[in-house]
């Protein structure tokens, strides 16, 4: 039996979908088994950060209406054999989705897979609540700025209400991953500094990711940035699956500037 | 039929005073025109027709004895209390005996929650209540009784309880007695806010950090 893992992010445009891409493909370098799905019905875009967008032929809705075999709606990865995809529906809205649908689809998802991905759409709709309601973990993604941690915040607040594991009397592991950091702007104050983010949301650092101009151009060419090697964004997703999948990796601090380490540095020889 | 409720608070400044000389109070404020022209003028004691007419003149907004709510600081009705106790022994009795009776009336149905108030979860309680966790940007608290919490608040806070103990909150939203609570008033490390003779005392009970090494 796998781990079923929402990804959720209250606010949009914060790298809820690149961080599944990465993770899912970061989980299938590490050899283990992982399957990522895009709940957001109705806008489609995990496929084309994946790079899968021609394969695509069924989607998960027809999936849980029997339309289609799960077998059939699968599509492997062209980088890992590990890595799985199962595609939103683009025709079809998030009123499509029936508690029970979803259910019989993740628990045979989680037959095949050591690892669940669920890409949640933006929001506290019901898609967001259908993505959250039978996981057993959830990865909430925030940026450094007070908007998208309060969004972050309330949507930890409907994830302790409502998932079916918490009903159930469970509680839901939460994970957080802050992206787009500026060490600079950590540094002058500008960007709040992870430390107070945790303070406010109070949940288990999982990594935190720079800022890297390269994130863009990855997600154009379907080339999710963790296969740059060089790449900074890319080696901090390296280290989150790392951790994932049970890897003891130390938190790298990428809050200080390259130029305020020079600084630290000279100040010692002074 | 539909209605619409327009409305909008300010926050103004206020002129308080009580006139002893009527020549003495016009030519004050003939110097000072311009630093009191937007203020609102609040004159308690009597208010002759001579002033009424001076101050329509200089279209300035006045009020006649009327009882504004204020926060107060602590000094202020201590040297209050003192003014007092000189006067009359017996008014200080009675003083005395209007804080015991708020100190018996400390407890009512206490609840104790230890978890984190997220944004967009609302409480609301009709007993005292001791919250041990945050209470984040976005979350509201509605209290009808006394309420301490030991945390960081940022969201907002509704309480009608004798007192409430906060941590120095600079973002939260405080409202006592439907009165707002300046943030500025609660910069202290623990700082208690109570109702006393119909009048909002804000004290300072921690001033600096503990450390105990």
């Amino acid at each position: 039996m796998g781990i079923v893992i929402a990804v959720i992010s209250g606010k949009g445009g914060v790298g809820k979908t690149t961080a599944t891409a990465n993770l899912g493909l970061g989980i299938g370098l590490n050899s283990q088994r992982c399957v990522v799905v895009d709940f957001d019905i109705g806008q489609r875009n995990l496929d084309m950060i994946l790079g899968l967008e021609n394969r695509v032929v069924f989607d998960m809705v027809q999936v849980m209406d029997g339309e289609a075999s799960l077998k059939q709606a699968l599509i492997k990865s062209k980088v890992s054999e590990k890595l799985f995809f199962l595609a939103a529906s683009q025709s079809k809205d998030k009123s499509v989705l029936e508690s029970s649908k979803v259910e019989k689809l993740v628990l045979q998802l989680k037959e095949d897979f050591d690892f669940v991905i669920l890409d949640s759409p933006a929001g506290i709709e019901s898609g967001f609540e259908h993505t959250i309601e039978f996981a057993d973990a959830a990865i909430v993604v925030v940026n450094p700025e007070v908007s998208s941690i309060r969004d972050a915040d309330r949507a930890i607040g409907i994830l302790d209400s409502k998932s079916n594991k918490v009903k159930q009397g469970e509680e839901v592991a939460k994970y957080l991953i802050i992206n787009r950091i500026v060490a600079d702007m950590v540094e002058s104050g500008e960007m709040l500094n992870s430390e107070d983010i945790l303070d406010i949301l109070d949940i288990k650092l999982l990594g935190k990711v720079p800022e890297d101009k390269g994130v863009i151009d990855a997600s154009n060419q379907g080339k999710p940035v963790i296969l740059d090697k060089k790449s900074i964004a890319g080696q901090a997703y390296t280290r989150i699956s790392g951790r994932l999948c049970g890897k003891q990796i130390d938190m790298k601090d990428i809050e200080i500037s390259d130029s305020g380490l020079f600084k630290k540095i000279a100040g010692m020889f002074r | 039929m539909e209605f619409f409720l327009k409305s909008n608070q300010y926050s103004v400044k206020v002129y308080e005073t009580t006139i002893e000389d009527e020549e003495k109070f016009i030519e004050f404020f003939e110097t000072n025109y311009m630093l009191f022209k937007d203020h609102l003028i609040l004159i308690h004691g009597s208010l002759s027709q001579k002033i009424k007419e001076y101050l329509e003149f200089k279209s300035l907004t006045y009020l006649h004895n009327v009882e504004l709510p204020k926060g107060r600081s602590r000094k202020a009705l201590e040297e209050e209390l003192q003014i007092e106790r000189s006067a009359s022994a017996v008014s200080v009795q009675i003083a005395e005996a209007k804080l015991k009776k708020i100190s018996s009336k400390l407890q009512n149905n206490l609840t104790v929650l230890d978890t984190m108030v997220r944004s967009g979860q609302e409480i609301n309680i009709e007993g005292d209540l001791l919250l041990l966790n945050r209470v984040n940007s976005g979350a509201t608290i509605n209290i009808k009784g006394n309420l301490i919490i030991t945390n960081v608040v940022e969201g907002a806070v509704r309480c009608s309880g004798n007192f409430m103990m906060l941590t120095a909150s600079p973002k939260a939203n405080i409202i006592f007695h439907g009165v707002e609570v300046e943030n500025d008033l609660l910069k202290n490390k623990l700082n208690r806010v109570e109702l006393k003779n119909n009048e909002i005392i804000i004290t300072p009970v921690l001033k600096k950090e503990i450390s105990w090494a």
